[in-house]
């Protein structure tokens, strides 16, 4: 019995695993399509520096600092605005992917159908990215590949800092 | 890729190698049979792969049907689970000399934590809460100067490391070194803390259970003596 035991625990794990469905995305409005001035007079409008969160539903890091970036959106949505650019997708499976997990988070999330938005911000084709922007619209940094909690918590901070 | 995360390691793995040559030399490790070096690797990968695992599952997602997101490292690693993980694995590596290996282990663990820690530089990570003390750091372009925690705590745990390498040829009391090294390991993560920016506020609980647990030891030790 002690020899089967992790057989029998990857097999529960399987099981539990493969008892998942697809996100019901059903009434949930399309992403709407923003330009690189819409980003930035939708940033200026807001007077808060905001975090530019570049993802994808096909990009398996961004599954991994969804978590983070949801916790980080709730507790600094006072100081700072959280928006998620999604990049080179379709509609139906970057909602499934905010359904999966983003749900509920205080993300406004738009629509970057070819990446232009993000090439004009200085990105580049790979995901994630993270763009740190003041509150004037003006680029402040950008992190490249996933974010962990320390950075993003510093450089937060120094947006926060910076427009106080 | 995260090659400065790796860099990183990769300089904490080789601090750990130094001080245990050093020891070796010294003589230190002559009364444990256990491959040392091989502990050591061991306790930190299973440790990082469990924390890893851990993190994950916290965070809501499957590692089964997320298989590429284990080495993911950066997208986080759980304190606890990956230190009581590391641990349990020097336990049943070390079978009958558990506290000789242990002890055998304490300088290497420290000199490792501290080149971990050292390894910020490669990262650019060194950086914690706004400050204005003479040594303050500011990130490049930035006018805020900021404690540079990370150093802190590299400089804490390289210079205990051969202070406890010192203290441990002296007091051949089994189980002290291993002890006194958790504890300085712990503490130093715990005094440090305050000065790191982060959501959660970080795993104090970990490390002042870590605390506990080194005095008791460190008391145990001592008596047995």
């Amino acid at each position: 019995m002690t020899r089967l035991l992790p057989l029998l625990v990857v097999a529960a794990l399987l099981i539990v695993s493969c008892g998942g469905t697809s996100p019901d995305i059903a009434g949930i409005p399309d992403l709407p399509e923003a330009t690189t001035a819409d980003l930035v007079a939708s940033i200026e409008a807001g007077q808060l520096p905001a975090v530019v969160n570049v993802w994808a539903s096909w990009c398996g890091p961004c599954r991994s600092e969804a978590p983070l970036l949801s916790a980080a959106a709730g507790e600094f949505a006072d100081r700072v605005t959280f928006i998620g650019l999604n990049v080179r997708d379709s509609q139906n499976r970057a909602k499934g992917f905010i359904v999966e997990f983003l749900d509920d988070a205080p993300i406004e999330h738009v629509f970057d159908r070819d990446g232009s938005t993000v090439a004009d911000l200085g990105g580049t084709s790979g995901v994630p990215l993270t763009i740190f922007m003041n509150a004037d619209g003006t680029v402040s940094k950008i992190h490249f590949g996933v974010i962990d909690e320390r950075t993003l918590a510093l450089e937060v901070d120094e947006l926060v800092q910076a427009g106080a | 890729m995260e090659f400065t995360l790796l860099f990183a390691a990769a300089i904490g793995v080789g601090s750990g190698a130094i001080a245990l040559r050093w020891e070796a030399a010294r003589g230190n490790a002559a009364d444990c049979a256990a491959d040392l070096w091989d502990v050591l690797i061991s306790g930190l990968v299973v440790g990082l792969f469990v924390g890893r695992l851990a993190a994950m599952v916290g965070a809501g997602i499957n590692p089964l049907t997320s298989l590429g997101d284990i080495l993911i490292i950066r997208g986080g690693v759980a304190t606890g689970p990956a230190t009581v993980a590391g641990l349990s694995t020097v336990a049943v590596l070390a079978r009958g000399e558990i506290v000789a290996v242990a002890d055998a282990l304490a300088v290497a663990a420290l000199a490792t934590l501290g080149g971990w820690h050292l390894g910020c530089l490669a990262r650019d990570a060194c950086l914690g809460t706004p400050t204005d003390v003479p040594w303050a750091m500011a990130q490049a372009g930035s006018q805020v100067g900021r404690h540079p925690v990370e150093l802190y705590a590299a400089a804490l745990f390289l210079v205990a490391a051969p202070v406890l390498a010192l203290y441990r040829k002296r007091h051949i009391a089994t189980g002290v070194a291993a002890s006194t090294a958790l504890l300085i390991a712990a503490g130093g993560r715990l005094v440090t803390e305050p000065y790191r920016l982060s959501l959660s506020g970080g795993p104090v609980w970990w490390y002042g259970l870590g605390v506990v647990v080194a005095l008791v030891g460190v008391v145990m030790a001592s008596r047995r003596a």
